[in-house]
Order: structure tokens, then sequence, then C-alpha cells
């Protein structure tokens, strides 16, 4: 099978034997190495001993060939229970951030779902990266989309078509690990919003792209520097991980960065965001206009002592300094 | 409050019907390219260290190397049925190493000593040679590297090892980091039924 290394093996001892000048030796090496390869004292000769796998039989002693184990990939059922997770928990949101106007409730649902989305489901397939699936479901008609990805693609879409950006506030789970870190949010200047949230278009026109590309140099650029996927499964690219771990930090003082500024899906929902049919809003029968919401809003999305539908994230941080909101919320 | 809706009110509604209708459609067209569910797969006529005619050159061990995990979800199997249960295994041993003074390849081929081997069946002490051997791949030890698959082919072996994805491991990345570099795309996401 593989003579090459017994050859040069010989041909060491051939040029040592040249080397030292003893012609009677020489033949004699010579002669060995003729009669190689199979008296080689190192070298292993190797021949594939059988034609064909034994059966059982041939075996003999009452052997049994053992089963190959084999692990079947995720069930239908379980990814059918991810959307409807999904679901409730978007309904759940809704009812608590516009019908409810609880804080403390929308915290706990955003503990839980980056509990279920985040540390159990690992952060795959999410609505984020799931644009790029979408687009390549479009644009390549011999990729197979998954249902489960549709679903998970456009749940959040027809949610805020109604609510606004529920997905955001309590559901998403890049989200809610920003929403557990801002702790001491500072409010950004309007101009410095206004042209940074520019940047997350331009990451999603850059994921559109490469996702467009031809298949060898196809990427999911969204996928590849996710932020804070690595958080959530404890091991990651270590380049990536110093990113999140940057953002994170940031997200003390700065609320949300990843949300305002690069989040290709927040730049999406917030189209439908803009013609929601119920949204945040800032007690409009009873105002005080003290704009202690404007100033709780860690998000720069109260304009005017109003929530902005297209860049509220549902947080519903404002009721919690709403002095006329103290008392009457409900869970 | 019954208040004529205004023009406003009137708008609105249109805009997120339209917003649905668009929405419906999409899902719609999308769901006629659909599969039900995909999972990741290595299709083992495109891997280059099961296929035939890549003896001699290098070990492609991408699988071992680029899962986002720390030991990949990839591992080699054995698939007994179709294994020769050689006395000298050549995905066992090193057949390049010295032969000790049993008469076996003194080198194990695993860098990480996963496959274990067995006599089994009716055992001749005197003639090992013509015995039969099981060799079982311990799945905890194996990164699927794939040394031991590109060993076992043709003509040294019966091509019964092949390298497998492991789904109760596998994190199922939407971006998987093994697909993006796999040389010969036999890493591939495919619909399971």
């Amino acid at each position: 099978m593989t003579p090459q290394r017994g050859n040069v093996r010989c041909a060491t001892a051939l040029r040592a034997v040249v080397l030292r000048g003893g012609r009677r030796t020489f033949i004699v090496a010579a002669l060995l190495l003729v009669s190689q390869p199979k008296t080689s004292a190192q070298q292993f000769q190797y021949e594939r001993p059988v034609s064909a796998a034994p059966t059982a039989e041939d075996v003999g002693e009452g052997y049994e060939t053992p089963v190959v184990q084999y692990h079947p990939p995720r069930s239908m059922t379980r990814e059918l229970i991810d959307v409807g997770v999904l679901t409730g928990a978007l309904a759940l949101t809704a009812w608590l951030v516009l019908g409810q106007r609880h804080r403390f409730g929308t915290l706990l649902v955003t503990i839980a779902c980056v509990t279920y989305f985040g540390f159990y489901r690992q952060g795959c397939v999410c609505p984020i990266g799931a644009i790029q699936n979408v687009t390549l479901g479009l644009v390549d008609s011999s990729y197979a989309l998954s249902y489960v990805a549709i679903a998970i693609f456009f749940l959040p879409l027809v949610f805020a078509v109604f609510f606004g950006r529920v997905f955001c506030g309590g559901v998403c789970p890049l989200g809610a690990i920003q929403e557990l870190v801002a702790l001491w949010p500072l409010q950004v200047p309007r101009r410095w919003e206004w042209w940074l949230g520019w940047l997350k278009w331009i990451y999603l026109a850059t994921a559109i792209v490469f996702v467009v590309l031809p298949a060898a140099q196809r990427d999911f650029i969204i996928c590849r520097f996710d932020p804070f996927v690595g958080f959530f499964r404890f091991t990651g690219p270590l380049d990536i991980m110093l990113i999140g771990a940057g953002l994170l930090l940031l997200g003390v003082l700065v609320g949300r960065p990843y949300c305002r500024y690069f989040c290709p899906y927040g730049a999406l929902l917030s189209l439908p965001a803009r013609i929601a049919w119920k949204a945040v809003r800032i007690t409009p029968d009873k105002e005080l206009d003290c704009g202690l919401c404007a100033e709780a809003c860690p998000y720069g999305a109260i304009e005017g002592l109003r929530a902005m539908r297209a860049t509220c994230l549902s947080c519903a941080r404002c009721y919690k300094y709403c002095p006329r909101e103290h008392g009457t919320a409900t869970l | 409050m019954n208040e004529e809706p205004t023009r406003r009110d009137v708008l609105g509604h249109a805009a997120r019907g339209a917003a649905l209708l668009g929405m419906g459609g999409l899902i719609g067209y999308l769901i006629k390219h659909g599969s039900v569910e995909g999972a990741w797969r290595i299709n083992v006529d495109q891997c280059v260290n099961s296929r035939l005619g890549a003896l001699g050159v290098d070990v492609c061990d991408k699988c071992a190397t680029t899962c986002v995990l720390a030991l990949s979800a990839v591992r080699a199997v054995n698939d007994h049925a179709a294994c020769g249960r050689c006395y000298i295994c050549p995905a066992y041993f090193d057949v390049n190493s010295a032969i000790n003074e049993e008469g076996l390849p003194s080198a194990k081929l695993c860098p990480r000593d996963a496959i274990e081997r067995f006599e089994i069946g009716w055992v001749d002490p005197d003639d090992p040679a013509n015995n039969y051997y099981e060799y079982v791949i311990d799945e905890v030890k194996c990164n699927g590297c794939g040394r031991c698959v590109m060993a076992c082919k043709e003509p040294a072996g019966l091509s019964s090892i092949r390298l497998e994805v492991r789904h109760d491991l596998c994190l199922d990345c939407n971006r998987c980091s093994i697909a993006q570099v796999c040389p010969d795309d036999a890493y591939i996401r495919e619909p399971t039924t």
C-alpha cells in the first residue's frame, strides 16, 4: 500500500553504505533493495485482508452487528413549539405594554425570552438572521427555506402592524441582554441619534447584498457578526465576543446600542411600526407635561412628549416614571 | 365616543391592510418554495475525506477545527454492517509506522485515540490475523477530524467510516461555520423528512 516511506529509508541506508565505501556491502545492500519490500525489517506492508464485510454468521459465536447510533434532527413538533412560544410572547408583551402599561411584567417576559430563545434555543434561528434566509428564498428558487424560518421572520412584522415593535421590547434575546445592562442610560443628542440611525439601514443593505452574491461569495454577515449569540452559547470567535462585550459595556450608558444603531431587523420593524394600529402612547388624556417620561426613555424614542412609533422599543420604562400611572397599572 | 372615522383613521387602516396583504403575498410565494424543516448534513459522496482518489493528500479537518463548539458536533461513524473487521485496520493503525514485536504497526492513526479495537466472534488464539475485530469510535473523544475516514476507503479499506453531524450536539446555526469553509460543498442543509 504505502512503500514510499520504506523506500526513503532504504535509500538513506544505501547512501550511508556508499559513503562508507564498502563495495561488497553495497552489492549486498543493492540486492536487499531489489528483494525488498517484503523482507524489510521495519516497513509494514499493508494489504487489505478482506474484500467484503463479514456477515454476523461469518463472525460466529452469536455475534450481532451493533446498531450505528444516530441522532435525529430536532423534531417538527419542537420547532412548532418555538413558533408557539414566539407568538405567545409577542401577544403577552403587547398586552402588558399596551393594555396593562406594566413595566415589571414586561421585564419578566424579557427575562423569560432571553432564557428560552437565548440560552435554551441558543439564539438560532432568529428573525434577525432570518432576513438572510428569506432574501435567499426570494432570489434563489433552489434554496429550501423552512416554514419555521418563514413564521419566525414574519410573526414580529405582523405584530408590528398591529402593536408596534413589541418584539424588540419583550421577546428579542439580543435586545433583552442589552435591556438588562442598560443601568444608567444617557440621552444621546438628537442630531447624533438621527445620523447613527442610518447605520442599521446600511447594515441591512450590506447583508442583503452579501446574500444575493453568487454562492461562492455568499455570506450571512448578520449571523457572522452577531455580537451576543456567543454569550448565549458560552463559546464563539474571540473577536466577535470582544465586540459583544464592548457593546454590552457601552450599553450600560447608551441604551441598547445594537438595537438602535445596528439591528437590521429593527430597521425593517420600524416600517410597519409607523402605521401601527395601537402603540405606546404617553397618557394622552391625563397629560402633566412634566417630561419625566422623555428623560426616562433610554432609547431617545420620546419626542415632544410623544412616543415615536418607529423608534419606540415597547419596553414600558416610560410608564414606570409617569406620576399619573403610579398605582393604576395592575398585572 | 362613537365618532365618525377621521381621514387619518381611514388612511391608517388602508396602510395596515396593504402591509398585511403585501406580507401575505410574500409568505405565499415563500411557502410555495419552502420545505418543512432543514438540518445540516454531510453529503458523503462530496466529502473529500470519503471520496476515492484523494489518497496521499492531507486530511481535510475543517469539520473539527471550524465548528463554533469547542468540540465539534461532527463525529466519525463506523457503519458496522460495512466494516471489514480486519486484523489490521488502516483507520486504527498508522500503517506507515514501524511494526512492533506482535507484528502490528506500533502507532495508532487517531490523534485522539478515539477508536477502540477488540476481538469478536469465534477467536482462534493461534491465528490472530484471521480473527475478526470490532472497531468502535468513542463519541466523547472523537472530534470529527476525518483521518480515519480518509484511511478506510478503497483500496485500503471498505469505506465503512464516514463523517456525520450529531444533531444532539449541533447548534443548528443559521450560518454554519463548517459549511462556509467546506472545500467541496459537502456540508449542506437538507430538508428533514
